[in-house]
Parts: structure tokens; sequence; C-alpha cells
């Protein structure tokens, strides 16, 4: 049961201790005297503080400066004083009555200056006002005159300077830029000497002067006492503190209430704080997921329940969202109990130690700059959490349901019953799933390739050097891009509908009635046809930036090797357009197979083939347009979850690929 | 003027043509003008059947050609074309503003400062950004009525709004992040030595660095409302607030309200604007998406 013989402060310098108390080596009466000592410093402290208020009205009747806050900080210097000539010969009791001693002293050098600063402006202020309104009485006719003089004389020079700019230009002495640059700024001179002008005159001067003055003493007061508070909290840092104390337990007060420990360590201001964030653990968060002030559901109860024994309205989803809310506002409850726990506990810790707590000045300069990144993506977590997080993990727990048509205002827990579905492609739902996944790799591979080969090709074509009509092609080759993809979707569809253009065309080529959308190879061909050309402007547009950029020297050197340009071709240009837009092919790859529009809006997943796929699907469905029918047509959200669960992995896992062999990612530049 | 070359004095730093290079050019004009109609051949469609006033209900071949302004009237004046356009637009520009806003904030968060738990949830960003945003489908609806029991005037529309922007805030803070690390940070320590504070350094120094990447960020999530069509068909069930591309759709999907000149009447009216933004500022669309992508 010991205490250290040194205390640290903030900057890890040892100081000796001063609280005989607290060191082991000292004999008995040393310390009964320094208790005694202790004893009465502590009640002459006292009532040396009791006279403040006497202290004050004596010396401010020997101020006479009219303004507040000079009178103010006078008196507060004037205490200081006071108070640094009592702590003094305290010094060496104690941490606390050096520190005292010291602050006390810093300010009452700093004060007296700022006061004297402000009396300075403020006298600035009120001669100016009073020259002001001199100068309003007096009047500024002939200076007006003057002034008006002096502008008609510049702008006449204006002319003469921009009439033998006319010339040099008509010469042909100066280019058409340079001269109605020239004209710009000659312009611009001319108006900011008029202001300058302008700003002379008595009365637009003073209330200049007026203006400055004002600011300066709103400025200054702020910046000034900021200067005296770091200057304070420095001594704070640089002096150590002794505690009896040797284990954090206040810490613990914070867990039944948030900010207690912050009160009773003494940092007030920061207990308010972790209060109100108490409010919302206690007022908000606890009573939802006990079931108060729920929408419908019964907070965190409703997740076990999932309404069965509630009334016939109450639905099994909405107790489901309402559960998973409370758990978010749960933990963040309890995150910000643990921030408080983890708070107070570090503060005492360091008191041990030997370093003083933060006062409010310090808190917030330190939240100011290291809570600025968390106050500044708050709103976009919010948003993230509530709007992205939370439907994701109801679609999480909805796929371990037997959420489905028969079952859609109450549902229950089935474990893995939809994920034994769907791999094992039973029931009318998980049936045709891998008849699906199969079609969903083959379009996604075929059309996306198609794509880039098409795009790829153009690209090669047009910028090779003799083509001319280069921004003609390239315009044009925008197009499929830069229309709305529904639009030229919705219109194949029409074209290739049973009495459409296109059944028409093709129906007199072929010699019988060739209706693509009755087929299902028809409409899949069709389809990748169409992304090919959807596709194709994109990265058409991507290799045309990339060719552009590839230094023409490589090609010159091949050439001067001996290279043909079909060599060229082969081991530069194609070598560089694939490894740069390689990660943007991935991309494209996952848009594809997540392509949705495409699908729903050409033959709406159709044509139907009852036998391979039910009746839910078509032979031409993706996955996610799969999934859509399923939960928001047919209402097998169970099973939709599911799938949905199982793309949604895929493509994570993809993108973690993608993004860890990313050159970012490995040289740790996040 | 040009003076007429000297035979045999070979003038151009290019290669001489050979026969074969010439075949070769010729191949890839042919080539380049077949594409030039496959494209050209279908948007004309679009553009003659929303002129062609003998069009009825459908677009058929063969129907000649009488110009006519009737599918035009018929939209402006039975279906509530002006409602989309007017919902599209607001949804497109709310969800530009607010995902401005949230990723200026984050971008320039993940960039400048080092803080606990940045590098998992940056890896949380990643991820989040491929989960595509159906997948929240199942729970759309019960969330906007529990939100709309708070607060009643909250529509399905502003909840669309929410989604997108929501939705967008992950991929474009990685992309924001990027362009913000490029710039160097001597800029902001001089600023701060100055004086300015956490939201004056954003804002008088990195912002006007960042305009472009805003704008680029801005525009992407105003066209994205345009684009979209499955998450209006889902959370809109009103015809007078649909967007444009589910209400463009009520005129085809439906034999009882089959129109499709007038569909095409439509489409032309919302493609030319944005053919137009695309062609004028494709060079912007194409950076921001190979920055996200590169750097991501």
């Amino acid at each position: 049961m010991s205490y250290p013989k040194t205390v640290v402060d903030d900057i890890g310098n040892q100081y000796p201790r001063k609280n005989l108390l607290l060191t082991r080596d000292a004999d008995e009466v040393a310390i009964q005297a320094y208790k005694e000592r202790i004893q009465e410093a502590r009640t002459a402290e006292k009532a040396f503080l009791a006279q403040k208020a006497e202290r004050k009205s004596t010396f401010l009747q020997s101020v006479d400066d009219p303004d507040r806050s000079i009178r103010h900080w006078l008196a507060a210097a004037n205490e200081s004083e006071a108070l640094a000539a009592f702590y003094q010969p305290l010094v060496d009791l104690d941490y606390d009555f050096e520190l005292d001693y010291r602050q006390n002293l810093e300010i009452a050098d700093q004060l007296p200056e700022i006061a004297a600063g402000r009396r300075q402006m403020l006298d600035l202020r009120d001669q100016t006002k009073k020259a002001l309104i001199e100068a309003k009485k007096t009047g500024q006719k002939e200076e007006v005159a003057e002034f008006r003089r002096l502008r008609k004389e510049r702008l006449a020079q204006l002319d003469q300077e921009n009439k033998e700019l006319k010339a040099a230009y008509k010469k042909r002495m100066i280019s058409a830029k340079a001269f109605s640059n020239e004209k710009r700024e000659d312009a611009l001179a001319a108006r900011d000497q008029i202001r300058v002008l302008r700003r002379q005159l008595p009365v637009n001067a003073e209330k200049e002067r007026l203006r400055y003055a004002r600011h300066r003493l709103r400025q200054d007061r702020k910046s000034h006492l900021r200067v005296l508070n770091s200057d304070l909290s420095d001594l704070r840092r640089k002096t150590p503190v002794e505690t009896t104390r040797r284990k954090p337990l206040i810490s613990y007060l914070t867990w039944p209430l948030p900010g207690l420990g912050q009160l009773v360590v003494g940092q007030g201001i920061k207990a308010l704080f972790f209060f109100i964030g108490s409010l919302f653990l206690y007022l908000v968060a606890i009573p939802y997921a006990l079931g108060r002030g729920n929408y419908r559901g019964k907070g965190l109860f409703g997740l076990v329940s999932l309404a069965q024994d509630g009334s016939r309205l109450d639905r099994s989803v909405i107790f489901m969202v309402e559960g998973v809310i409370a758990i978010i506002l749960l933990v963040m409850g309890l995150l910000l109990l643990y921030q408080s726990f983890r708070d107070v506990r570090r503060v005492e810790k360091q008191m041990i130690r030997g370093i003083r707590r933060a006062n409010w000045f310090e808190t917030r300069t330190s939240v100011r700059r290291n809570g600025f990144p968390f106050f500044a993506s708050a709103p976009a977590a919010l948003v993230t959490l509530f709007i992205v997080l939370l439907p994701i993990a109801v679609t999480i727990l909805i796929s371990f349901t037997n959420y489905d048509p028969s079952h859609q205002s109450k549902f229950s827990w089935a474990g893995l019953a939809n994920y034994k579905q769907i791999v094992l492609g039973q029931g009318i739902a998980g049936g045709p799933f891998w008849h699906i996944t199969g079609w969903t790799v083959i379009w996604t591979l075929f059309a996306t390739s198609l794509a880039i080969l098409i795009g790829f090709v153009l690209a090669l074509l047009v910028n090779q050097d003799r083509i001319y009509g280069k921004r003609l092609f390239r315009t044009v080759y925008l197009l499929p891009w830069a229309v709305p993809a529904f639009i030229t979707i919705m219109f194949f569809s029409i074209m290739f509908s049973p009495d459409g253009p296109l059944t028409s065309v093709l129906s007199s080529l072929t010699g019988q009635i060739t209706n693509i959308k009755y087929s299902t190879w028809g409409t899949r061909i069709v389809l990748i046809l169409l992304q090919g050309w959807l596709g194709s402007s994109y990265v058409f547009l991507l290799c045309t930036g990339i060719l552009q950029g590839i230094p023409k020297d490589l090609y010159e050197a091949a050439r001067i090797d001996g290279a043909t340009g079909f060599q060229a071709t082969r081991h530069i240009t194609i070598p560089i357009l694939l490894f740069q837009t390689a990660p943007l092919m991935i991309g494209q790859y996952t848009f594809n197979f997540n392509n949705f529009s495409i699908i729903y809006l050409f033959n709406g997943g159709g044509p139907f083939e009852p036998t391979k796929y039910g009746n839910i699907a078509g032979s031409s469905d993706l996955l996610i347009s799969y999934i859509y029918k399923l939960t928001i047509q047919k209402q097998y959200q169970g099973i939709g979850s599911a799938i949905t669960l199982i793309v949604s992995l895929v493509l994570i896992f993809i993108a973690w690929v993608g993004f860890s062999r990313s050159k970012a990612f490995r040289e740790e530049r996040l | 003027m040009k003076k007429k070359k000297e035979k045999g004095l070979y003038l151009s730093d290019r290669p001489p043509l050979t026969a074969v290079k010439v075949g070769m050019l010729g191949l890839s004009y042919v080539l380049l003008f077949f594409y030039v109609f496959v494209i050209l051949w279908p948007l004309a469609q679009i553009l003659f059947a929303s002129f062609n006033g003998n069009h009825g209900s459908y677009i058929q071949i063969g129907v000649s050609f009488s110009f006519s302004m009737k599918h035009f009237q018929y939209l402006f004046g039975k279906t509530y074309f002006l409602n989309w356009v007017w919902n599209t637009i607001l949804i497109a520009l709310a969800t530009a503003a607010l995902t401005l806003l949230f990723v200026s904030f984050t971008g320039y968060a993940y960039s400048r400062y080092r803080f606990k738990g940045r590098k998992a949830s940056l890896m949380a960003i990643m991820l989040i950004q491929t989960i595509p945003s159906f997948a929240g489908i199942a729970a759309f609806y019960t969330l906007h009525s529990i939100i709309a029991s708070i607060a009643p005037w909250f529509s399905r529309q502003m909840f669309l709004i929410l989604i997108y922007a929501g939705g967008g805030i992950a991929g474009n803070t990685f992309i924001l992040k990027g362009y913000i690390d490029s710039i160097s940070s001597e800029l902001d320590d001089a600023a701060r030595i100055d004086g300015c504070g956490n939201l004056q350094v954003y804002r008088l120094i990195i912002m006007p660095i960042v305009r472009p990447m805003l704008a680029v960020i801005a525009l992407w999530s105003f066209i994205g409302p345009f684009l979209d069509f499955m998450l209006p068909s889902i959370l809109l069930n009103d015809p007078r607030s649909y967007t444009l591309a589910t209400g463009l759709h009520t005129l085809i999907n439906d034999v009882r309200n089959m129109h499709q000149p007038v569909f095409a009447a439509g489409g032309l009216l919302t493609a030319v604007p944005i053919i137009i933004l695309f062609i004028a500022l494709q060079k912007q669309l194409v950076s921001g998406l190979a920055s996200g992508a590169v750097k991501g």
C-alpha cells in the first residue's frame, strides 16, 4: 500500500511528491507538522476567498472606466494579483497551491494588457464617431466636387488608353486576345482607383475607420482570451496533481448513469452532455426495446414472437423491423455508456499518475479537433444505418422464416428451410433456382463480353491514324449510352412484339412467322445482342480515353524496330487497354449480373416454360428479376430474401477479391 | 492553296500506303459506318414513330409517314407526363443535393483525418457499396410506414430520395476521398495556421479544388433517378407520383392502355435533354466513373 515517489505531468516530466501524507519515508513528526500546515493553509484560503467581493468593490472604486468588460477584467486581474501573493508562500505545500499561484500570476500579467488594448480601441471608436458626426455636419461639398473632377479626369484617361489600345490593335501590333484582356485590365484599374478616391472622402473614410474599430473590438476579445486560456491550460499540463486514490473506481459510477462519473471527477459541462446522452438511453432506446413507443411491434420481444400471439391485424414483418430498430438503438445506447465509462476511466488513471484532468476549455478544443470526423460523418452514418443496413438486416432475418403467400400476415422462424429448398431446387419457388442461375451466368458472361468486344474493336478502329471524322463517330457511338436505357429497351420490346416492325422483318426474311418473344433462345440471343448494343458505348468511351493517353513515342520506337502496324497494336495497344480497363470491366460484369431493367422491360422475363420453370419465373429471368418476382409480385419473401442473400454474398466476395488485389489496398494507402 | 506534290517525293511522316493497307482502311470505314447505321436506325425509328400520325395504338411496319403532333398532344393532354417530368426532376435534384451534402463531409473527413475505426469503416463502405440497393426490398414498405407513422408528411417519393442518396453515400465517399487525397495537405496546414477551423478549411481551400469532382458526383446522382426503373416501380403506387421510367412504362405494359407511339414521343422528349447533357459533359462523366473504379 504505497504511492510512487514521483508524479508525472502530461509531457512526461517527473516531479517529487509534495504531499508528505503520501510519501513513505517521512517521519511522524514531519507528517504531523505537514498536516497542521495544510490545515492552516486551507482555513486561511477560505477566509481569504471570502473577502473577494470586498476586495472587488474597493478596487472598483479606483477604476473609472465606463466599459463593463474592462472594469471586469481589471477587477479580475487585481484579484489574481492578490491571490498570487497569497499563494506564493504555500507553493511548497501542495501542487494545487502551486498551480493556483502560477495561474493567478499569469492572469494578473495578461489581463491588464488585454484591457489596455481594448481601451485603446474603444478610444479610437469614440474618436471616429465624433469625427464622423463632425464630418457630416461640415459636409463635404468641396471634397465631392474634387472627387467628381478627379473621377472625370480618370475616366477621360481610361478613354485615352482605350483609344491607344484600339489603334495598336488596328495596326496589328497586338492580338485580339491581348486587346480584350488589356481593355478589361484598364477598366478594372480605373474602377479601383475611383473606388479608392471615393473612400477617401471624409465621411466615407470615417465610416470605414469606425467599421475597422468595431471589428477589432469583437475579434481582439475572442483571440486574446483564447491565448490566455491556452496559456493557463499549459500551466495545467505542466503542474502535476496528487490524489489519494489508487484505483479508478469512480468510472463504475457511469454504468448506471453516463455522465455521473464525469460530474464526480469535476468535469461538469462534459457531464451535462453525457446526461443528455443518457436521456436517449433511458427515454428512447430502452423503452423502445421493451416495446414502448413502437409503431405496431413489441420491441425486442417482437423478434422472438413475430406477432404469433398478437391480434389479427398485427403483422410479423412489422414486428421484425421494429425488433431490428430496437437492437440498433440499444447498441447505440450501450456504445454511449461504454464511451462514458472509458472516458472517466482514462481521466482517473491519468490523475493517479499525476496528470490533471482537462478543464472545459481543453475538452472543447480537443473535441473540436479530434471529434470533427465523427460529427461530419454522423448524418451519413445515420442514413446508411437506417436506410441501407437496416433493410439488409431485415432481409437476412426474413430469409430464415417461412414468409410466403400463405403466411403473409403471420410467419414464423423456419431455420434453414429456404436455403435447403434453393440448394436442392425444390418447391414452387426454389425449383427453378439452378436453371435461372445457369442462365444468369451465361447472360453475364456473353452479354458483357460482347459489349466489351464491340466497344474495344470500335475504339481501335476509330482511333486509327488515317480515319477521318473521328468526332462524328465518337458522338454517334456515345448515343446508346446517352439515351436512357429504359427507353431503348422498351422500344426494342415494342419492335419485337408480335405485330412489331422487327418481327415482320424477321418473318419475311425467314419465310415463316418468327416471334422472338415466344422462343426461349430467341429472346435470350436478342437480349445479349441488345446489351451488346447498349453496353458498347461505355467501353468505347473508356478505351478511347485510354488510347488517347498512350504516348506516341512507344509506337515510334516500335516502328524503328521494324514492327508492322498490326504488331504494334497487338503488343502495345491491346495490353495497355486490357490492363487499364480491367477493374472497370469487372464492374461491367457485376452490373450485368444485376441488370434488372433489360430483362424485366424487354419480355418480362418470359417466355414462360412452366414445365421447367414453374409459373413464377420465365426462361429469360435473371436471379435479380426472379427475386423481384418472388418478393414483390408473388410474395414469396422468405425464399426471395434467401436468394438475395446468396447473390449479395457472391458479389461481396468478388468485390473483395478485386479490392484486396488493388494497388491502394496493398500499399496501405487507404 | 496546296502545291501539287512533286512526283516521287514522299512528304508525309506516316509510312506510305500499300494496297493491303488501303483495303484495311476501306474495311474499317465499312465497319464503322455499318455500326453507325446499327445505332442510328432504332433511334431514328423512335423519332419517326413519335411524329407519324398514321400509327394508332401500335407501331407497325409499312405504315406510310404523315407528320403529325397528335401523339405529343395525347402525351401532354391525356397522360400525367408533366407530373412525371416534375417528379423526376424534383427527386433527381433532391438526391443530388443530399448526396453532395453527405459526401462532402464524409469524403473530407476520411481523407484528411485519422481517427479510430477509420480503416474498418472504409472497408465496410467498400463492401456496402457492392450490396445492390434491391437487397432490402422486403423491408422497404414496412420501413416507410413506420417512418410515416412518426412523420405523416413523409411521402414515398421522399423515401425514394433517401434510398437513392443513402445508396450513393458509400461509393461516392470513396471517389471523393480519393480525389481529396491527391490534393497536398500543405494547403490545409497553411490555412489552419492562418486560423481556419475544420469547416473553413473545407469551404475555402478544399471545395474550390474538388469542385469538378463534386460536379461529377452531383451529375451522376442527378441522372440516376432518370434511369432507374426498379425502385420507383416497387415504391410508388399512384400514377401521378410516378417518375418518367415507370410512367412511360404504363403506356406500353397493358393492352387497355397501349399507346406505343405516345411512348415513343415521351421517350424522345426524355432522351433529348439527357443526350445533350451526355455529349456536352462526356469527358467529366467518364472521368468520374473511371476514377471511382481505379481508386477503389
